[in-house]
């Protein structure tokens, strides 16, 4: 055992397998049987447990047995003979021999090894006393030591962990047998002898030797191991997340009570009958908090208005001047409002707008045809003086805004009178429709104006009358218009059919198509009845004319797209427009704003024919019917002019006419040579020394100074040859390196990061609270550890985490340190190209 | 054509109060700004200057003690308290907060104290020397405290009372090193010739630990797994045990002696080891045969480390008359504190709240710092916060930038250290050329240079 102990742990499996190949070579029950023969000559005075033990497939002993009987021992007792054996030393590696074992055995064996030493030598001695302690003859001693002369050299006193050297050989080893013999014949014996058979087949309740010390720890430390480490595992995710987090806050756990007021009352229950029953009223009484809010702001509101208006009307209750009351009171009545205020009035003041155009119409006074106005651009003095040239500017507004107020009153109240007179073409069934709802709109109008005016109060008030009556008098002018716009379509489809006529026509040139995905119910109405119309309606003329008044209407500068969308013979104009269709779509949204202010009946048809165009043209490329195209080429058969269609150069060299990129470039190249490569001097002549004696002009420049001036211009034509950019004719390469931005960039990457673009990223937004607005500032400067002086921070508390949940606090800052990054270069090339 | 026009209500733009500030528009349109790198770069530099010229970290000076100071406990459960262990077996309880005094002594000892530690709740008191000694102590309630300190401010009168706190003594048959109280439980280890655990009732330990010939010098309990603790060892073994098993899991056999170790009270997992040979190792439990970084900085012997209860840095005093702070991941010191008559370090300690570092020396003083030393103190007003918050991030941002990192990183050393730390970077300067040339010199393969993290530790034990 001890033997074994010592081996170095290292080589377990190594013993392992030398136990098998050197352990006992005979197989257990030929031992037996050879050891069952020799009985009686194998009497040792072994203790049965050791014989046992080396049986037993442990077998330290049986390790021992090995390394007990060197072969050279073997060999060199044969060498020997009985008498050498008298005076017997002690070979050299007997005391390594001794040595080694002797750490394992107690104290007392070592003692008892000297003795035993003494008085080993003598054979006969020996013989006695083994015939003693066996009982036996000593011839039996005799033939063993004949019939193997070989030299029994023991050291120490034979016993537990010195076997006999049968035993180490494996031969006499004591069996069961060997005690139950002497009882064969007794009464229990076969019973004896059949618990043991059963005890040798049963070798699952066999127990084992226990294992080394070193060996059973290591085995014990690693299954403590494992359980240690999932314990650790257990947390990773956790500590993971806390590690990712852009920000550990350990200022949360502060429970200081209640905060506030509003905390306290919150937890309030009612308790006392009394309590109860306020608590029930209050719970009944259900406002809702945003219905509450409403009429919070809606008083304070009104409180504002009457305060304010109180105040303006102190202000001008002070007011002395007489002239200004009056002429306060003369606007007043003049107003929109006061007009609105008393139909009779206003009925008056429209009829006074009417008469003043008609005049303008009649005499055209303000339209710079009056013998003063004449004089004036004849001779050219409006160009030259001011004076002139605002007086018929004014007077030119006036025409303007005359002419602007007459197509406004057609659209309401007098449209009835003008109609007659101004739409001589609309046909019949325009007219109805129109009338009526002007009547309608008309009799709203009143019936908002004579409703029920508080005359005190809050409503009574200038402001708020004012208020509400526009909004209702828009709402009510909306609703009307609407009516007009989608029962006017109705009645226009000859219009309507002469602009998808002309449509139609350019649609062969160059196929527009139309599908109407985008467009709304307007266009959807119009153009369904379109297409039935076209083709039971084979007049054209009325058409044209029926787009005309519409033409008439609109002013001078719109007269292009007018042209366009009522003559179908001019189609060439229109056909470019419809090719740069981005600016012909621009132009007619800026006539839209510009022709708001003019009256709706006006722009009804012109935004129609507009947007028309517009969305054809957007849309040309998609497909249609084939019955449209038909419908549209017999109606087209008859113009025969066709378009050629600029090519793509043609057009780009059009739209692009003033620009001269390449001009421009050339210059910004050379100035940028001229800053990194700047070109030297020419030397001249400084009046200096020999200036007056004339010497030095005779001279001339120095040497020195031209030779320097070649070296330098030299060197400046080497720097533009060797520049990157100086084959490239349209890009420009900087290699000026920014000294004052040099700071700013570090040579290498810093740690985190691992690729450059991640890293520029992350610092290129500023965090400073002048650069972002305040809601972000706290977020973006937020420090990774969140502490507060005198909170104890606790050790962290186990609690699960989910691995895939994402980290919930989003922080800017946390996405730079999370991403790989890289470095600016020092170098940074300014490329420009063309 | 539309006209933008600046709308404001007055509603919005008039304060509440006359201390309001006045609310002013910005435009965030960055082409406004085109400077902004370079300005908060300027920032940035100013912030270091500004650090550096704040960097006051000294907060006082406690002393009492007659001899030098062995060992520190922080009560986990009050932040004013510290209790303090002397080598001539002196226990005091220091109130930091206030006064920076002693509030009361615990005399019993007859030798050195080498261990001292509080249970989580702050009521009892543990300390063990080489006495042979285990005593208990009943800690006086903070509030009570708290009266004393106003009634008797001037007078020493507290050191009369300090016979009362006696609980409980235990005779060991052998002097320990340390002892270490677990967190949320009444369970302390003591650690000398073995390693026992006891409970506060009891006279015999509930279970101990042998573990070869040498004494355990050092032993932490894990504040995130109460059942786990780590001991160092004189045959420079690290081993951490579960004390629900009956022996230890894991071994580290290591170059030199641990003299202490602290366990990561956010990551549960990780230790820190304080080594003899002036380094700091970070393990993983869970892998032991490499450190998981090595913080370099002290040239002599670590004394003793504590984790910030932060878990993102701590702090470690030395034999070289210094203490530095360490982030947990870094491989060198953030901060080093050091005084003139300072000498060397045998404790520290980093409060509760992560604000302040206290250190023990061999001088007989307790050292009170703060862990930020630009830190300023007292109440701060929200804008002040924002303000520094500001200037932090973006030095933090700047960093890597040199003139800002040469700002950043400079501290003045004391002389001892300079040369010290010169010396060592010279040696091993010579090393690595050594290294490289036999490494140059020999067939490519067979000269190995090994890892910092693996060239201290010799094996796992298996």
């Amino acid at each position: 055992m001890g033997g074994l102990k010592r081996k170095p742990s290292s080589s377990a499996k190594a013993l392992a397998k030398s136990k098998k190949k050197k352990g006992p070579h005979l197989p257990n029950s030929i031992l037996k049987v050879i050891a069952n023969q020799k009985r009686p000559l194998n009497s040792d005075e072994e203790d049965d447990d050791d014989v046992i033990g080396s049986d037993d497939e442990h077998g330290g002993d049986l390790y021992e047995y090995e390394e007990g009987v060197p072969e050279e021992e073997s060999r060199k007792n044969n060498r020997y003979d009985r008498h050498d054996n008298y005076d017997y030393e002690l070979p050299d590696d007997f005391e390594d021999e001794n040595v080694e074992s002797e750490d394992d055995d107690d104290g007392g064996n070592s003692d008892n090894d000297e003795a035993e030493g003494d008085d080993d030598d003598d054979d006969d001695r020996h013989t006695r006393m083994l015939q003693s302690l066996t009982g036996m003859p000593s011839a039996a001693f005799e033939g063993e030591s004949k019939s193997k002369p070989v030299l029994f050299t023991e050291a120490y006193p034979e016993g537990e962990f010195n076997p006999t050297r049968d035993v180490l050989e494996g031969k006499n080893v004591l069996t069961e047998e060997d005690f139950l013999a002497p009882l064969e014949g007794t009464p229990g014996y076969q019973k004896t002898s059949k618990q043991i058979a059963r005890m040798r087949k049963d070798t699952k309740h066999v127990v084992h030797a226990p294992l080394p010390k070193p060996q059973r720890e290591r085995l014990e430390r690693k299954a403590v191991i494992g359980l240690v480490d999932e314990e650790f595992s257990k947390w990773v995710h956790l500590v993971k997340k806390n590690r990712e987090a852009p920000t550990v806050y350990f200022n949360q756990d502060v429970d200081l009570g209640y905060s506030t007021v509003g905390a306290i009352a919150s937890e309030f229950q009612p308790r006392t009958e009394f309590e109860k029953k306020m608590a029930s009223v209050l719970n009944d009484s259900e406002v809702s908090m945003e219905d509450h809010i409403k009429d919070h702001n809606h008083i304070a509101k009104m409180r504002s208005l009457l305060f304010r208006h109180e105040f303006k009307s102190k202000r001008i209750k002070k007011i002395k001047s007489k002239t200004y009351h009056r002429l306060k009171n003369k606007d007043l009545k003049n107003s929109s409002l006061g007009a609105l205020m008393d139909p009779e009035m206003a009925k008056e003041e429209a009829m006074r707008q009417e008469a003043k155009r008609v005049e303008e119409r009649m005499t055209l006074k303000h339209r710079n045809t009056g013998k003063w106005a004449k004089r004036m651009i004849s001779r050219g003095l409006n160009v030259k003086y001011d004076g002139p040239k605002a007086a018929i500017a004014e007077q030119l507004q006036m025409n303007a805004n005359l002419s602007r107020k007459m197509n406004s009153m057609r659209d309401g109240s007098s449209s009835d009178e003008s109609d007659d007179e101004e739409e001589l073409n609309d046909g019949a069934d325009e007219d109805t429709p129109s009338r009526l709802i002007a009547k309608a709109k008309e009799k709203t109008l009143k019936a908002l104006e004579d409703d029920e005016v508080p005359n005190a109060g809050l409503m009574s008030l200038p402001f708020m009358k004012n208020e509400e009556a526009n909004e209702e008098a828009k709402r009510a002018l909306e609703e009307y218009e609407e009516w007009e716009n989608s029962g006017g379509e109705n009645s226009k489809k000859t219009v309507n059919v002469s602009g998808r006529r002309v449509f139609g026509a350019t649609a062969k040139v160059e196929a527009p198509k139309e599908s109407r995905k985008d467009s709304d119910n307007f266009y959807d109405d119009s153009d369904s009845d379109n297409d039935m119309a076209g083709i039971e309606d084979n007049n054209i003329e009325p058409v044209r004319d029926n787009a005309s008044p519409a033409r008439n209407t609109i002013t001078e500068t719109e007269k292009f797209d007018d042209d366009v969308a009522g003559n179908p013979a001019s189609k060439t104009t229109f056909d470019v427009a419809m090719f740069a269709s981005g600016s012909w779509k621009k132009m007619a949204g800026s006539k839209n704003t510009e022709s708001k202010k003019a009256s709706r009946k006006t722009r009804a048809p012109i935004p129609q024919a507009q947007d028309k165009k517009g969305w054809r043209d957007e849309e040309s490329e998609d497909s249609e019917s084939e019955a449209e195209q038909m419908v549209d080429g017999v109606l087209t058969s008859t113009s025969k002019e066709t378009f050629e269609v600029p090519s793509q150069a043609e057009l780009i060299n059009r739209a692009f006419a003033g620009d001269d990129v390449l001009d421009e470039f050339e210059k910004d190249k050379e100035e940028v040579l001229n800053q990194e490569v700047p070109k030297p001097e020419k030397p001249v002549l400084v009046p200096g020394w020999g200036d007056w004696t004339n010497i030095q002009k005779k001279r001339g420049i120095s040497k020195q100074m031209v030779q320097k001036h070649e070296a330098e211009k030299k060197e400046w034509e080497q720097g533009l040859k060797t520049r990157k950019d100086a084959r490239l004719k349209h890009v420009i390469i900087s290699e000026k390196v920014d000294k004052k931005a040099e700071k700013l960039h570090t040579t290498t990457l810093p740690f985190p990061f691992t690729s450059k673009e991640v890293f520029e990223h992350s610092m290129r937004m500023p965090i400073g609270p002048e650069f972002n607005p305040s809601t972000i500032v706290g977020e973006l400067n937020r420090p990774e550890v969140v502490k507060k002086t005198g909170v104890i921070i606790k050790p962290v508390k186990f609690e699960e985490v989910n691995p895939n949940d994402e980290v919930d606090d989003e922080h800017p800052r946390n996405h730079q340190k999370q991403r790989p990054k890289k470095k600016t270069s020092r170098r940074q090339g300014k490329v420009k190209s063309k | 054509m539309r006209i933008k026009t600046i709308s404001r209500s007055v509603d919005e733009f008039t304060r509440e109060r006359s201390q309001d500030l006045q609310r002013v528009f910005h435009n965030f349109d960055p082409s406004l700004r085109p400077m902004e790198k370079a300005v908060e770069y300027q920032r940035a530099l100013t912030a270091a200057k500004l650090e550096k010229i704040f960097a006051r970290p000294f907060v006082g000076a406690m002393d009492g003690h007659r001899d030098g100071i062995s060992c520190m406990a922080k009560n986990p459960n009050y932040l004013k308290g510290i209790f303090s262990a002397s080598m001539d077996g002196d226990i005091r309880l220091w109130d930091i907060a206030t006064s920076r005094r002693t509030v009361c002594q615990f005399p019993g000892h007859l030798g050195a104290v080498r261990g001292l530690t509080v249970s989580t709740d702050g009521n009892v008191l543990v300390s063990c020397g080489t006495d042979c000694n285990v005593r208990l102590w009943s800690v006086p309630r903070p509030s009570l405290e708290d009266s004393d300190l106003s009634s008797e401010k001037s007078t020493e009168v507290v050191h009369s009372i300090c016979g009362l706190y006696l609980q409980e003594c235990v005779i060991l048959s052998f002097t320990s090193r340390a002892v270490d109280h677990q967190f949320e439980g009444d369970l302390f280890a003591t650690a000398g010739a073995q390693l026992d655990i006891w409970n506060h009732n009891r006279s015999q330990p509930v279970q101990s630990f042998t573990s070869g010939s040498h004494s355990v010098i050092s032993v932490r309990f894990n504040p995130g797994e109460p059942d786990i603790l780590a001991t160092s060892s004189g045959d420079n073994h690290i081993s951490i045990y579960d004390i629900r098993m009956s022996s230890a899991a894991r071994k580290i056999l290591m170059r030199t002696k641990t003299n202490s170790i602290a366990w990561n009270p956010m990551e549960p997992m990780n230790f820190t080891a304080a080594n003899e040979d002036g380094n700091c190792y970070s393990f993983d439990g869970r892998k032991n045969e490499e450190a998981k970084c090595v913080h370099k900085d002290h040239v002599s012997a670590v004394m003793d480390i504590d984790f910030s209860p932060t878990g993102r840095e701590f702090v470690t005093g030395s034999y070289d008359r210094s203490v530095r702070i360490f982030p947990y991941n870094g491989g060198h010191s953030r901060e080093i504190y050091h005084t003139k008559r300072m000498q060397r370090v045998f404790c520290v300690k980093y409060s509760s709240d992560a604000t302040y570092v206290i250190s023990g020396s061999d001088d007989t003083n307790l050292r009170l710092w703060k862990a930020k030393a630009s830190e300023q103190l007292g109440v701060i007003l929200p804008r002040e916060q924002k303000k520094h918050e500001y200037n932090e991030a973006v030095k933090n941002r700047y960093k890597h930038l040199p003139e800002i990192k040469r700002i950043v990183r400079h501290r003045h050393l004391p002389k001892p250290i300079y040369k010290a730390k010169a010396e060592s970077r010279a040696m091993n300067d010579a090393k690595r050329r050594k290294d490289d040339r036999r490494k140059a010199h020999s067939a490519p393969g067979t000269v190995v240079t090994e890892s910092h993290r693996t060239r201290r530790i010799i094996k796992e034990v298996e």
